[in-house]
């Protein structure tokens, strides 16, 4: 049996096969202006990992921001579920789920099970986003995957970036560039952060271990180890983060073709 | 004349330094200016400006209230009075039935209201969030290559069939990309704008509560597309200053020539 998952986020859009709830292949591509042409983009590059054509997936369960317009979709479902799913599959233990996107954020609590039993999000700001440090890489121009270690380069208290919204602290933080404050130290601030965001959205919803983390800000090891020190738990990181929300909505799939049989 | 107090005001804001001379017969000089470097360099050239514009030495003046930001940094002054009390005073002095001061500046909204005599009685801001103040609209215009000033007259011509879903000013940027890339006239997009910074203003003015007269302060002010949306949303009459950004200078030269009236 064949199953196939298809996360369309705001920034990425990932696709996972999964043969008898096997990961057989995935593939993670930038989302592209038409939402619909790049989920038949990414379920191409998946299937081209494996020698299966596409008339022999079974079912496939879209989620994420452009869920509904995936045009070869059987049904679509919120990626709350996909990711609690997908998190569970990965660490059976796990009970709280972060999920740091490009443009959200979202804690959800699940079950032993993998079921959804709360969560919260924050889609309204983009403080706390992958957004967030987006924006600041292209204001100092590096590259978004060199935030993380290069902020951990600086040592001691981070320094305090005093602006919440995004848009105020790319102000403050031009400042201090111009003050000639250490790039390091910048980004420790900025990614302390970051952290001090989604510790805030944590504590509303509780957080209850084992600890997950998913989405793309969790490669960014600048943000995940102070939320670590901050909430004092070690979080699950699974090898490829990004795909969590696909993954669940290919299990999802493949337990609709068992229904189905 | 021995009884002619004369006093200046100066307000310092996120982007500008604003400034007032006060005399007997009213403003004698405004100047608003590009802070640059030092607050307190900024707040020197203002004031000198100012001297020079109503051609007056220092020793005419009697007392400067400096207000705004870092407002203690500024040497000169003889006092520091809060924005709030300052923006409520000016806008009371110009229109003296104000009971609500909308001060709309690049890095906050301020909702201010007083009493009959122009006392601060309670206030709510915004400076956490770029949304519904100046930088987005600034950030628009960048986006868009036009000017600050030509913003408002074209949102008056937009369809208003557009509306922006986003709260966050960096999220709206990225639906204002979209929006760009589907043709969508630039007018509707402007009116959407201009729309959703009205309407977050109006969040925060529903939360405090507002009673008229309602004036509007602060350089935001002067855009009409925000004056339009805004006065829509209130369902209120609105009085709106010939020269919103220096009301909180006005304001600041005002508790001068009180304190110096005092004195005397």
């Amino acid at each position: 049996m064949i199953a196939c998952g298809i996360d369309v986020g705001s920034l990425t859009a990932e696709a996972v096969i999964l043969r008898d709830e096997e990961l057989l292949a995935y593939s993670l591509i930038p989302t592209g202006p038409r939402s619909a042409q790049t989920a038949v983009e990414a379920l191409k590059e998946s299937l081209q990992k494996t020698n299966l054509r596409p008339e022999e997936i079974d079912y496939t369960v879209a989620t994420g921001y452009g869920r509904v317009v995936v045009p070869f979709a059987n049904k679509n479902l919120s990626e709350i579920s996909c990711h609690a799913r997908g998190a569970h599959y990965f660490f059976p233990l796990a009970r709280t789920i972060l999920d740091m996107g490009g443009q959200d954020c979202k804690v959800i609590r699940c079950d032993g099970r993998g079921k959804v039993t709360n969560f919260l999000m924050n889609d309204k700001c983009a403080a706390g986003t992958g957004r967030s440090l987006e924006v600041m890489a292209s204001l100092l121009q590096i590259r978004l995957e060199d935030i993380g270690p290069l902020s951990l380069e600086s040592l001691g208290e981070p320094l305090k970036i005093s602006n919440t919204c995004v848009i105020f602290a790319k102000t403050e933080v031009l400042v201090l560039v111009r003050q000639g404050v250490p790039l390091s130290q910048i980004l420790a601030g900025l990614c302390d952060g970051v952290a001090e965001q989604v510790k805030g959205l944590i504590r509303r919803v509780g957080l209850e271990e084992e600890f997950v983390i998913s989405g793309g800000i969790s490669k960014n090891i600048g943000v995940v180890k102070r939320l670590e020190k901050k909430l004092g738990v070690k979080a699950h990181i699974c090898f490829e983060p990004q795909i969590v929300g696909a993954l669940g909505a290919a299990l999802f799939a493949a337990d609709f073709v068992k229904k189905q049989d | 004349m021995p009884n002619n107090i004369v006093t200046a005001g100066l307000d310092i804001g996120h982007q500008n330094v604003k400034g007032v001379l006060l005399g007997e017969q009213g403003i004698m000089s405004r100047i608003t200016l590009r802070l640059s470097g030092e607050v307190d360099t900024s707040a020197k050239v203002a004031y000198e400006k100012l001297l020079t514009q109503a051609q007056l030495k220092p020793s005419q003046v009697d007392h400067l209230f400096a207000t705004g930001l870092e407002r203690e940094k500024v040497s000169l002054a003889d006092g520091n009075p809060t924005e709030m009390l300052c923006h409520l005073k000016g806008a009371h002095w110009l229109f003296p039935g104000t009971r609500t001061v909308l001060d709309l500046g690049a890095e906050g909204i301020r909702i201010l209201r007083g009493d009959s005599e122009g006392n601060l009685t309670n206030f709510l801001m915004n400076d956490k969030c770029a949304a519904g103040t100046g930088i987005f609209l600034e950030t628009v215009a960048l986006m868009m290559r036009i000017s600050l000033t030509e913003m408002g007259p074209l949102a008056l011509r937009s369809s208003g069939k557009l509306v922006l879903t986003s709260t966050c000013a960096v999220f709206a940027e990225s639906e204002i990309v979209a929006e760009i890339h589907r043709g969508t006239p630039l007018e509707d997009i402007l009116g959407a704008v201009h729309e959703s910074i009205a309407s977050k203003i109006a969040q925060l003015g529903k939360r405090i509560g507002l009673e008229p007269e309602v004036v509007f302060t602060g350089g935001v002010a002067r855009n009409v597309g925000i004056q339009q949306a805004l006065k829509k949303h209130l369902a209120l009459d609105v009085k709106i200053p010939e020269d919103p950004d220096i009301v909180g200078a006005l304001g600041a030269a005002i508790l001068a020539r009180n304190s110096a009236g005092a004195k005397r």
